[in-house]
């Protein structure tokens, strides 16, 4: 059986095509999924996914949002999602050096609330780039 | 002679090097003709010049007016380029509501609360020379805060687009959240940059309710200026305006520009999204709640983001009419120059030729 994995964004579709297994970060944490997985609903964390193409992993960084796996096709609807090989690491870096000085700045609960976001995003596209990379 | 330029002003606000001048009569000889005639020109020479100027502006209105045409074509390939995404969001979305319905879920975006202060989410566009798609929409965005104020209702203002930054930054009594630059192309960059103000500000307790002021995209010659809620979000998927009347989400429309014998027309096509029967052995990871509570962000973002296109593919509209206007009284501008030049030309080789004849007569 084949799986087929289709990552959407709101601008385009990332990711069209066949895979051998996919690890996704969830709000539970991260699940496998294999070929025949049971139908499931899950909520994706801003976390990495990573996507195994024969004997080769891919990294992506999802910026959170929502996976439906079923009858061995699996749809991911995100708000952005950016591929490892896309991110340049310096730069990552920099953006979550930058996230963690503004969330030790923040103050007020919105504030906060908007600082953590952006680390979070940050230290998934800094995952997401180093993974390469290893 | 002078000429009385009472056309001088529509042409001058183009502001060409080249032309300027041209619409300025010489001020030595002040004595202007009774005139029935708005343009009673006798000098050749400024009459050319005009007539110059004229054509310049009307290549340049007729050019904006086809970039502006081009620009509706890029706008309408990102609406169909999110087509996959929103399709899916909102079938998920309802069959999520389906199996939710008898359980009592408690997602903070969806979350009624005594409305104390309302943000009003204002888009406008960038650039001028646009008809009047930007003061429509300040306007109904005045009349709103009017309203909010007669109910004793705090507001603030997140404006997005450099038309409305400016005009809110000159009152300062308006109070605003945050201004947003508008791009020339929406993505889901700026509409989560959006979405996240929204959302702090929403989730914070700080507002009560969002409401989204942007131009609805009706065809190229009509576009309204419209209000929806946007927070809170009904569990639904619905998206209501302030009268409470609402749109289902699965309903989507979708705008396409095409051509026909000749002449640019949008053709909006009504989509139902089919909305198959999920598998009933679904297994949810967590939550139901958890999951309504990650799908709607998705779903704010994906609303956001249509609103942006909705604006921007109006204002291009909205262009592309003005300029086609401009283009049109430019030519009317033109032909009543260019018989005005061949009378006072024809008056002057009349005037050449009969000082010739009576020379002649006078010599013999």
């Amino acid at each position: 059986m084949t799986l087929n994995l289709c990552v959407l964004t709101p601008n385009r579709s990332i990711w069209n095509s066949e895979v051998k297994e996919i690890i996704l970060s969830t709000n539970s944490g991260q699940i496998g999924v294999l070929p025949n997985h049971a139908p499931t609903a899950t909520a994706v964390d801003i976390g990495i996914l990573r996507i195994r193409l024969n004997d080769q992993w891919l990294t992506l960084a999802l910026m959170g949002g929502f996976a439906r796996i079923g009858n061995n096709e699996i749809t991911i609807l995100v708000n952005d999602a950016e591929r490892g090989s896309d991110i340049d690491p310096q730069e990552a870096q920099q953006t979550l050096e930058i996230a963690e000085a503004n969330l030790r700045k923040a103050e007020g609960k919105r504030q906060k609330i908007e600082a953590n976001l952006a680390l979070r995003r940050a230290r998934t596209r800094v995952e997401a780039s180093n993974t390469i990379s290893s | 002679m002078a000429c009385s330029l009472s056309f001088s002003s529509s042409v001058s606000t183009f502001h060409l090097p080249t032309t300027t001048q041209s619409t300025q009569a010489p001020p030595n000889n002040a004595t202007t003709l009774p005139t029935t005639n708005p343009i009673q020109c006798a000098n050749l020479r400024e009459l050319r010049d005009r007539i110059g100027s004229v054509k310049n502006t009307q290549k340049i209105t007729e050019a904006m007016k086809l970039v502006a045409a081009a620009k509706v074509r890029r706008a309408q390939e990102a609406v169909v380029n999110g087509r996959p995404f929103s399709e899916t969001l909102v079938e998920v979305l309802y069959n999520m509501n389906e199996q939710l319905q008898t359980e009592d879920v408690d997602v903070p975006l969806t979350k009624i609360r005594t409305v104390k202060k309302v943000a009003l989410m204002v888009v406008t566009g960038d650039r001028g020379l646009c008809g009047g798609f930007n003061n429509m929409l300040l306007k109904k965005a005045e009349s709103r805060i009017a309203e909010l104020k007669k109910l004793g209702v705090d507001y603030t203002i997140i404006s997005i687009g450099k038309k409305g930054n400016t005009y809110f930054i000159r009152r300062p009594e308006i109070p605003v959240d945050r201004y947003f630059d508008g791009t020339n192309l929406p993505t889901a960059k700026e509409a989560q940059a959006i979405a996240d103000d929204v959302f702090s500000l929403f989730v914070s307790e700080e507002v009560d309710k969002v409401e989204m002021l942007y131009t609805k995209f009706v065809s190229l010659v009509k576009s309204d200026p419209v209000i929806h809620t946007l927070l809170p979000l009904s569990p639904k998927g619905e998206i209501c305006d302030i009268n409470g009347k609402c749109v289902d989400a699965a309903e989507d429309e979708l705008f396409r520009l095409t051509t026909k014998e000749g002449k640019l027309t949008v053709e909006r096509d009504m989509i139902k999204t089919e909305t198959p029967a999920f598998s009933p052995i679904l297994e949810f990871e967590q939550d139901p709640a958890q999951i309504l509570d990650a799908l709607l962000p998705l779903y704010l973002n994906s609303q956001i983001l249509r609103a942006l296109q909705e604006s921007l593919a109006s204002e291009l509209a909205a262009r592309m009419t003005a300029m086609s206007n401009a283009t049109d009284n430019a030519n009317e501008l033109k032909k009543t120059l260019s018989i005005n030049y061949n009378r006072a030309r024809q008056a002057k080789i009349t005037g050449e030729i009969l000082e010739i004849v009576a020379g002649a007569n006078a010599c013999v």
